[in-house]
Parts: C-alpha cells; structure tokens; sequence
C-alpha cells in the first residue's frame, strides 16, 4: 500500500469520505477505488477497518463470531442495545424464530391490498399537478403509513411519529454534544410513545402485531416491556427511512434514464427484476457495523479483537469479482446474488415487506404518471449515511398536462 | 442445451430466508412459516431445470447445489 502516500488525498482511499455529498450521490466509482487499493482498509486509530470487497463482506456478515453485530446502547437515543441487530446468535435466533413468520413472504403479500390502497392514494394526492418533490410527497408518507397500520397504531400519529426519529436520524444541531441531547430526548419520547400503546394494549389485547409482542412466547416464555420497546424502536428506525431513501433512489436513476423507465411503463413484469437490480446498484444502506470479538486475518490485514470493522455493502454489491459488468444497470440481470438487504443471520427482517412496497409504489406511480423526468434546471440532492435523495424534483408527462 | 433434468440439494443451517429461491423457482422451492425455503422435490424434472438453476445461482447464501444430470 506505499503507493497511497503518493495519490492526492482526495483519491487516497484512506480519506474516502462517505458523508460528503457528492459521494453520496455517485458512490460507485469511489468504491471501485476502495476495492482497487486495499480491499480492506488497514486500521487507523480512532477509524474502522473498512471491508469492501464481496467476498470478504459476505464472510464477515456469515460470521458473527469473528464480527460481531453486538453494540453499545445510547449512539442512537436508546439506552439498551437494539434487537435483533445488536444481539448475536444464538440469543438472536430466538428472536428471529418469532420474528420472522410474522415478516414472511406469504404475510406480506397477504397484504398486498391494503398497501396498494395507501400507494394509490397518496399518489391521487398529486397525480394531477404538472411534478411534485417526491421525497415529501410520496417516499416519506409511504412506508410510515404503511407500517403504523401493520403495528396497529392510529394513522393520525403519522406526523408526532416521523417528528421521533427524524430526531434521532437527523438532529437540528452541528455539535456532537447537542446531537447526543437532541437524540437522548427524542429517545426517551420513543419509549413513552410505545410504552403507552402497549399499556393499553396489556389491558385489552387487539388484532394486531403489538399485541402479538405482547402475548407471544419467545423462546419459551413471555417477552419482558424492555425487549418489545427495544424491537420496536428497532423497527422506527430501520423501517421506514430504509424504504423512503430505496424508493427516492430508485425513481431519481428511472426519472434519469428515460428507456429503462418505459420499459417497466410497457411491462411492469419487469419490475420485481429492476427492484432487485436497482438494490444491487444503489444500494441504500451503504455500510454496516460489526466488531471484531477474536484476532482475525482477512485480505492480508491482521484485526485485533476490538476493532471497529464497516462492511460496504455498496462496494460488494458492485465488484466485478461477482457481478460480471457490475457498472451495467441490467434490469434482467441473472444470476443477481446483491446483499443490499444483508447476509447471514442478520438479514433484513423487513426484505419482503420492502420488496413489496417497493413493487406496489412503482406499479402505483407508474400507473398514474408513466411519464416524468427531473425538472428542469434542478438536481436531485443526495444525503449520506443511508442514501436518501433528500430533494427529488419531478417534472410529470412531456410538459403537457 | 439438451432437456435434462438433475438433482439438487438445500442446506437449511446456511438459509437464512431471503426468499429469491421460491419468488424464482416456485415449481421447485416451497416457503416455510418463517420464510425459509422448502425443497418441494429432490430430483428435478426437465422441464424444472431452468427454475432450479435459478434457485441455486440467486441464492445470496449459496445454500442450495444444484447438480443437472447432463453436466457435460
Ligand atoms: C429497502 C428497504 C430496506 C433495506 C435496504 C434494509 C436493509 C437492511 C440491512 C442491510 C440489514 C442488515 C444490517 C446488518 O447486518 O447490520 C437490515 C436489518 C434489519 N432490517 Fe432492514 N432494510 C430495509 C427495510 C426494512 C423494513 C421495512 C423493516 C421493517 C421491519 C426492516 C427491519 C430490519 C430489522 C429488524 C433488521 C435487523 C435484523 C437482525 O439483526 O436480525 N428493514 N436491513
Ligand atoms: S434463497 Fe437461499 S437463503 Fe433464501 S430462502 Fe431460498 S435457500 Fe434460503
């Protein structure tokens, strides 16, 4: 790796900065770089061991007992660790074995209807106005209806419930400090929120998934209050800005490559295949994070138990090692092994409802507004840490309407 | 590419039920309740060929082989 010492900084893929803007917005050759020069990242103090090729982050994501999900309580408001993110196998597989039928494929589409509902009228919202900014008007009201009706919780807390998290996601404030207190505040509301539904619901259990967490059986006995609030903030936090930053990305690259927009217009069969590489290219949730729990080589770089390790799932998911013509958008691409939703026993609880939302947003929007293309003379505007196109002007039909 | 069909195997410790083996192969591959796949068939018919290949290509756990009968 001497030859980092004579790259500028801005190419040296030591000082690869995911949070700045402009990488956010086009990532992939900036993981290309990453992949070219160290495959893994070698430890700097004070910065995680940064994995990028796919074979390596496979194996780290199959191996929580090298690279362990567990975490520290209190990075995001909360004062215990999350679960089933932050808990490792086998204690995670218990979770897991209650978790995951409720989350299966068949639930899911079981749903379908309901979800179709909500798309469709959000869309009539605005499917008659010359454009609209989509991030506000579709991809953020979306996945949250869609999830309070699937907890059982009132649509009317719609905006006290996205006001939370955008807390915890998002702080108004520049300092570290003010941050943690921002997030810290919003937490403890978090808590309080579900804390008084399932009070109510102790009382008189409902048809719904929040009395399930409260009268199931998990591994034998019934969950504790602190382990359905620590899912439940899971879920707040992993559900819903996930879909919005998925769906943002997706109809940014369709409303920028106008044939492959038709081609879903003329054949929405296509669509579960263009999902599927559209995750694989954009991938929104660019990295994860693991820790290090025994000394490990890997790619030639020796880790030391308590190392911080990201896995960049963005950079796995375009490696040519797997993906033959990995800067190729194919909508038809096969075989496509992406990992946008994860690997091993942590993968995304939520992949099958995500699937289907995505589905039914693009079936909806396409239906009603088969046309449309960035508004002229704006950009789209991209955000780091999980990719979200935090402005997305749409401009519908050819200029007519 | 001659009709064959083959034999193919599913290694449930390694699936982790990302479901691309049933949504791909729905002849071959059943769902379980916690969304896992189920083989519905040990041996693969030809006309199934092409779903099980699928399976076994798409699957991001590499938990499924599949062994066509004319692999030449
Ligand atoms: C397209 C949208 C989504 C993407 C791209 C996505 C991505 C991911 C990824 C990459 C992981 C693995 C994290 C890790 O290994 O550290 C994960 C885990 C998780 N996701 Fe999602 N997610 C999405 C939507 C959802 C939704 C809608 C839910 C709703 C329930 C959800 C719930 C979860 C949970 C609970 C976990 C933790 C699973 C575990 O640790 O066992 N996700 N997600
Ligand atoms: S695709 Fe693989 S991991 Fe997913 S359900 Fe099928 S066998 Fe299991």
């Amino acid at each position: 790796m001497s030859s980092h010492t004579n790259n500028p900084p801005e190419a040296d893929s030591d000082s690869i900065n995911f949070y700045d803007p402009a990488v956010a917005a086009h990532p992939q050759p900036v993981f290309r770089r990453l992949r070219d020069r160290c495959p893994v990242r070698k430890p700097i103090p004070g910065v995680a061991v940064c994995l990028s090729r796919y074979e390596d982050v496979l194996f780290a994501l199959r191996h929580p007992e090298i690279f362990s999900a567990v975490m520290p309580a209190g990075l995001i408001g909360n004062v215990r660790p999350l679960i089933p993110l932050n808990v490792d196998p086998p204690e995670q597989t218990k979770y897991r074995k209650f978790l995951d039928p409720l989350f299966s494929n068949k639930k899911m589409l079981a749903m379908e209807k309901g979800v179709r509902e909500i798309a469709s009228n959000i869309v009539d919202r605005f499917a008659d106005d010359d454009g609209c900014e989509f991030n506000t008007a579709f991809a953020i009201p979306y996945p949250s209806t869609v999830f309070l009706q699937l907890m059982g919780l009132p649509a009317d807390d719609l905006d006290h419930f996205l006001s939370l998290k955008n807390a915890i996601i998002r702080p108004d404030a520049e300092d570290p400090e003010e941050q943690a207190k921002i997030r810290n505040e919003s937490g403890e509301k978090i808590y309080a929120y579900f804390n008084k539904y399932l009070d109510e619901i102790e009382k008189s259990p409902r048809d719904d998934l929040l009395s399930l967490f409260v009268t199931a059986e998990v591994g034998g006995e019934r969950m504790n209050r602190e382990e359905i609030l620590d899912i439940c903030y899971l879920f707040l936090l992993g559900g819903l800005d996930t879909v919005t930053s998925t769906l943002g990305c997706m109809v940014s690259y369709l409303a920028q490559h106008p044939d492959r927009r038709q081609a879903l217009v003329d054949d929405p069969a296509l669509i579960p295949s263009a999902i599927e590489e559209m995750l694989r290219w954009e991938t929104p949730v660019i990295q994860v994070v693991r820790t290090v729990v025994q000394d490990y080589t890997i790619g030639g770089v020796e880790l030391k138990k308590g190392d911080p390790v990201t896995l960049v799932l963005g950079s796995a998911n375009t490696d040519d090692e797997q993906f033959p013509n990995a800067d190729e958008v194919d909508f038809e691409r096969m075989p496509n092994k992406h990992i946008a939703f994860g690997s091993g026993p942590h993968r995304c609880l939520g992949s099958h409802l995500s699937r289907l939302e995505l589905r039914v947003a693009l079936e909806e929007f396409h239906r009603r507004i088969p046309e449309y293309t960035i508004k002229p003379g704006e950009t789209p505007v991209y955000s780091h840490a999980i990719r979200e196109v935090t402005y997305l002007p749409l401009q519908f039909g050819k200029g007519q309407k | 590419m001659p009709g064959g069909g083959g034999k193919i195997e599913h290694d449930r410790d390694a699936c982790v039920g990302h479901g691309r083996c049933y949504v791909l192969a729905p002849d071959v591959f059943d769902e379980d309740e916690r969304g896992h796949g189920v083989l519905k068939l040990a041996s693969v018919p030809a006309e199934l060929q092409d779903q099980a290949r699928a399976a076994a290509e798409n699957c991001p756990e590499d938990a499924i082989s599949f062994q066509p009968d004319d692999a030449t």
